[in-house]
């Protein structure tokens, strides 16, 4: 059994202290951190709840319910942050990614304390895997949210698209990384192919 | 064996829609090819989360909705677009046809509610319900000529058929769960993914005029 809220504890702590101990940006960036991994503890309850209830077991919880209730709430802390913060766009996006990555390093913790942590090689590959897909399920969510749409229920419904659209891909990198061999490595490396082609999208589009 | 066939070539043609989009996109610069790339992507997203699941499970998805959420983040995406193409005018409620949708649409989602479940029904009647009238008020502006651009006649034309494609498929479905090549459904779902391969030539039409 892991006690994940002792996981969040011990790694919430130092970042807490840091936090209220810096201001402006560097604030903002560790509390997002923090509400990232607080996030991933909230989901983890939700997903294991519902699991619960529907009687599933922990394979298929995996793969079909922690990535519908991790993507939505991943998104409500950001979404509180826009509706009654208002910041500027860059702030939103800068934000919505430490969230991103507090998520994927709480969830990165609590893998390696279940699983041990001999194999290095596949640590590394399944840290940046992980890591990716987090950063690029938010890049996706944030760029409904924060891109200019003609009205605010097409921003709303550009929003929910893309969350689906984050849901659908992360389910997708969850199966592959569920199975051995080489489906694994191949959905380890997805978000980062992912990242590299929209980098060179972006890059070429500005 | 049917099925991952017939789901392999709609992977194909929605990641070529996909790769057309991201080309055409990085050459015009332009905000539709976006929504429409992001449409194919997501349902390409669904149809390979389906994929994967019965080629590693052999069965469908029990507890959860994400190949759904997938297709009907596609229905969103297409609605977008056509409020990307068309003009500012607001949408119009006074044609008494446009009000036969969402009977149309709630009398399906009562009549698949017999065999699938009452959420996904809902969303998947809500959402064709906004995008059939979308498309079928751009038409209706064109025949009338309202000021509605014309070259977007054929991307309409698309959607709509997509749209009653997903309903025939819905409701074979319904009555027909054999895998044989002779059943309709497999035709339905090839002409689905033939669709997505037409919709580039379309929207280049409408987004160069």
């Amino acid at each position: 059994m892991t006690y994940v809220e002792n996981i969040f504890i011990c790694l919430a702590a130092p970042l807490i202290i840091a936090a209220l101990c810096t201001r402006g940006r560097a604030r903002r960036v560790i509390t997002f951190i923090i509400i990232g991994m607080a996030a991933s503890l909230v989901s983890s309850y939700i997903s294991s709840f519902i699991a619960a209830v529907q009687g599933a077991t922990l394979d298929a919880a995996s793969l079909e319910i922690s990535p519908f209730v991790e993507e939505i709430i991943k998104l409500v802390p950001i979404l509180f942050y826009l509706i009654v913060i208002r910041p500027e766009h860059s702030d939103a996006a800068e934000s919505c990614m430490m969230s991103a990555i507090g998520f994927a390093t709480y969830e990165n913790v609590c893998f390696l304390l279940q699983r041990g942590v001999g194999n290095l090689m596949f640590l590394l590959i399944r840290g940046f895997g992980t890591g990716t897909m987090h950063v690029v399920c938010a890049s996706l969510v944030s760029l409904g949210l924060l891109r200019v749409w003609k009205s605010e229920w097409l921003r709303f419904a550009g929003t929910v698209a893309l969350l689906s659209a984050a849901i659908t891909y992360h389910g997708v990198f969850n199966i592959l990384v569920s199975q051995t061999g080489a489906p694994a490595y191949v959905g380890y490396f997805i978000p980062s192919f992912t990242a590299l082609v929209s980098l060179i999208i972006r890059t070429r589009h500005e | 064996m049917l099925i991952i066939a017939e789901n392999s070539i709609q992977l194909i043609f929605t990641a070529v829609c996909t790769v057309m989009c991201a080309y055409y996109m990085l050459i015009t610069k332009k905000h539709e090819w976006v929504l429409l790339g992001l449409a194919s992507f997501v349902y390409f997203l669904g149809d390979l989360y389906m994929q994967l699941f019965m080629i590693f499970y052999g069965d469908e998805p029990f507890y959860s909705y994400i190949p759904w959420v997938g297709y009907y983040a596609c229905y969103l995406f297409f609605l977008l677009l056509i409020f990307e193409i068309r003009d500012t005018r607001p949408l119009k409620n006074s044609i008494r046809t446009l009000w036969f949708i969402p009977v149309f649409t709630f009398g399906m989602c009562v009549f698949f509610m017999n065999w699938g479940d009452y959420i996904s029904n809902i969303v998947a009647a809500i959402l064709m319900w906004l995008v059939f009238w979308a498309d079928i008020d751009g038409l209706i502006s064109i025949h009338k000529d309202t000021g509605e651009n014309h070259a977007n006649r054929n991307i309409y034309i698309i959607i709509l058929i997509f749209c009653l494609l997903e309903y025939t498929i819905w409701t074979i479905s319904c009555f027909s769960k054999e895998y044989t090549i002779l059943n309709p459904y497999f035709l339905c779902e090839v002409l689905l993914s033939v669709s997505f391969l037409l919709l580039p030539s379309a929207l280049r039409k409408a987004v160069e005029a």
